[in-house]
């Protein structure tokens, strides 16, 4: 039996006065498990994976990893997170492999680790060129092999695949279901491409003006609302709640 | 993992991204390193091509020996002497009939006439010989070339009134052996300046082109402050920009670790412009030294380099560390280049304040009132040096180094995470 990984409980976020971007939200991740959060722009997802990253603080609610907040004990549970932002970058005039020992190092990680992170990114030696020369893939593999090479247990990743070309995409989604299968860890994908999700993810929140309005396995969500595909899901429930 | 370890990991990042950037590189340390020498070669260049002219008019034209004290005087002599001295130090000189003709001419700067009747007056015994100066107004050359002139009659008067106070004493029955001459000419006298250090031993005139180059160095902080405030900029709100900053907040560096590297590299490269700074000061007063046939080792003391080159450091890091928190609270790169542009100006007005004023020599209250803007210990650490008191430098330094490891601190503990990532550009 899988154990409880995150618990996300009531968390909320308000942006000056009148943005109210996270509105009590709440969801859990076992360890094992790959869950998606999806749902319009501007629903909350990013502002939600910031929070769940410790980047942001909320302004009620609380996230506890392994029971643990993360908030309160930001230090201890920051080598337990990855988190690749949905529009990280590189540094042009940095190679792959630097790229790699500098987050590698910010971390603590082992030869090992690096050789693994390297692995991810599946570059080879194109790891010693200059993230000027890569293509959009290849810098977002080389984060993705960034973030993974330390082994969190709780794998971030915010719109993992955007921009990516067919093939370039499915290798990303490949990576990050091999990591979770080999280490046991849980990742928290968000996106907006349903199909992709519905491949990739156990689980599935359907957020929407700062709420989860939804949760399920993809398979049994569309056999609930009886439609042919997760996007019917998401139309159907976003239409209903708007209405 | 230990803090000092992550601070290593992203002082290399800073470093290698800095260091492989050879075109803002460059730019930093060669600017400087150009420039200055630039100023000194074209000024001497353009200078050459710039002569003054000056026109001598002998309206005179005549040689009169006074009949009662057997004195000469040739309007021909005065010309001939003027021109000599004139041409010798590169003025052109023309000699013209007419002052007409010299007023019409506009590229004539200077005109010196010699009025009828000088050679008569100048040997009389109740009149004097006058000479006319007419000067262009604005043209600085001219007026050091009217110095000149001014000095060849002078030197033509002193010399002139000697030999009729001779002639007078022959007259009288006087003993010249007695009666000296130069008693009655000028009986007040003033000896050469005697140049003291500031414990009162003798000094020479090197000691105050020291002086002059401790000033340069006080404004040389005025030049090294922008570019690291520049790199701070890049390094905050350009990382934001890039999309680099998010990943970098999200590991388990803390924020201060972030923005200690990135200060203390953006210092590093404040001290390579400050380098640059120097190296091109040196160069440029060198060259003028070397010109005046002095010599140039009075300029290099390794002492006021090293202490020059730590002030710097400090400065630079003072200055990003104050700029830092306002930068991190600005949208984009534009407005955060006008909170630093704003924070540079006042050390730069500081710094020009350097140049003018002794610092050490203002009243107590006045300096203790000073005392708390980083700055002005930047100045005090050079000019008390240059004074003399190595001693009370080193306080200065020590003062500059604390102020600015507090600001820096008070920076880094200020700054919101949240505030950088979500400010919008």
């Amino acid at each position: 039996m899988p154990n409880l990984l995150l618990e996300v409980r009531n968390i909320r976020k308000t942006y000056g006065k009148k943005i109210l971007a996270v509105d009590n939200l709440s969801f859990h991740v076992m360890e094992g498990e790959i869950y998606g959060l999806i749902g319009p722009n501007g629903a909350g997802k990013t502002t939600s994976l910031r929070i769940i990253a410790g980047l942001i603080k909320p302004d009620g609610g609380e996230v506890l990893i392994r029971g643990v907040n993360v908030h309160e004990s930001l230090k201890n549970n920051r080598r337990m997170i990855g988190y690749l932002p949905e529009e990280a970058n590189t540094y042009p005039l940095l190679t792959g492999m630097e790229h790699l020992k500098i987050y590698g190092g910010l971390y603590g990680a082992s030869s090992e680790d690096l050789e693994f992170g390297a692995r991810i990114t599946g570059l080879g030696n194109r790891l010693l060129k200059k993230t000027s020369e890569y293509s959009h893939g290849m810098k977002r593999r080389l984060l993705l092999g960034a973030v993974l090479m330390t082994k969190p247990r709780l794998a971030i990743l915010d719109e993992p695949t955007s921009g990516l070309d067919v093939h370039a995409g499915v290798s990303v989604r490949k990576t990050i279901r091999n990591y979770v299968k080999s280490t046991g860890a849980a990742a928290i994908v968000s996106s907006h491409n349903m199909l992709e999700i519905e491949y990739l993810c156990d689980r599935i929140g359907l957020i929407f003006k700062g709420k989860i309005i939804e949760e399920g396995r993809p398979r049994e969500l569309i056999e609930k609302y009886g439609v042919a595909n997760l996007e019917e899901v998401f139309t159907l429930l976003v239409r209903g709640v708007e209405s | 993992m230990k803090g000092y370890s992550r601070l290593k990991v992203l002082l290399e990042k800073e470093i290698k991204d800095l260091f492989r950037d050879r075109k803002a590189l460059l730019t930093t340390v060669l600017l400087p390193l150009i420039s200055l020498p630039s100023i000194g070669v074209f000024t001497l260049l353009l200078i050459s091509q710039q002569p003054v002219n000056i026109a001598l008019i002998d309206e005179d034209n005549s040689y009169y020996v006074n009949p009662e004290l057997n004195v000469a005087m040739s309007s021909d002599w005065v010309v001939g002497n003027l021109t000599l001295a004139l041409t010798s130090r590169g003025y052109s000189v023309v000699n013209l009939p007419s002052r007409s003709e010299a007023l019409e001419n506009n590229s004539i700067d200077l005109i010196i006439i010699i009025p009828s009747g000088f050679s008569r007056n100048a040997t009389s015994v109740d009149s004097v010989g006058q000479v006319e100066i007419l000067r262009r107004a604005n043209v600085q050359p001219a007026l050091n070339a009217e110095g000149v002139a001014r000095g060849i009659l002078n030197a033509i008067s002193v010399n002139l009134s000697l030999i009729k106070i001779a002639r007078l004493y022959e007259k009288a029955g006087l003993d010249p052996g007695v009666f000296k001459p130069e008693a009655f000419r000028d009986p007040v006298s003033t000896g050469p300046t005697i140049l003291l250090s500031p414990e009162g031993e003798r000094v020479g005139v090197e000691a105050e082109l020291r002086t002059y180059i401790a000033r340069l160095l006080v404004i040389a902080f005025a030049f090294v402050v922008t570019p690291a405030s520049a790199f701070v900029i890049d390094g905050i709100i350009g990382e934001r920009q890039r999309k680099t900053l998010e990943l970098l907040l999200a590991s388990p560096a803390s924020l201060g670790e972030i923005l200690a590297a990135k200060i203390i590299v953006a210092t590093i490269l404040g001290l390579l412009a400050s380098l640059a700074d120097i190296t091109a000061l040196l160069a440029y007063v060198g060259s003028l030294v070397l010109a005046y046939g002095g010599q140039l080792f009075i300029l290099l003391d390794p002492g006021l380099l090293l202490l020059h080159s730590v002030t710097s450091f400090f400065t630079i890091l003072v200055t990003v560390a104050i700029a830092t928190p306002f930068i991190t609270r600005t949208r984009g790169i534009r407005s955060a280049g006008n909170v630093a542009g704003l924070i540079t100006s006042v050390a730069i007005v500081f710094f020009f304040l350097g140049f003018f004023i002794d610092f050490p020599k203002l009243e107590a209250n006045v300096l203790n009132m000073l005392q708390i803007i980083p700055y002005t210990q930047s100045i005090l650490s050079v000019q008390n040096y240059i004074y003399g008191r190595p001693d009370l430098s080193i306080i200065n330094l020590l003062a500059l180094a604390l102020l600015s490891s507090l600001i820096l601190l008070i920076a880094v503990k200020t700054v919101d995470k949240e505030k950088i990532l979500l400010t919008q550009d």
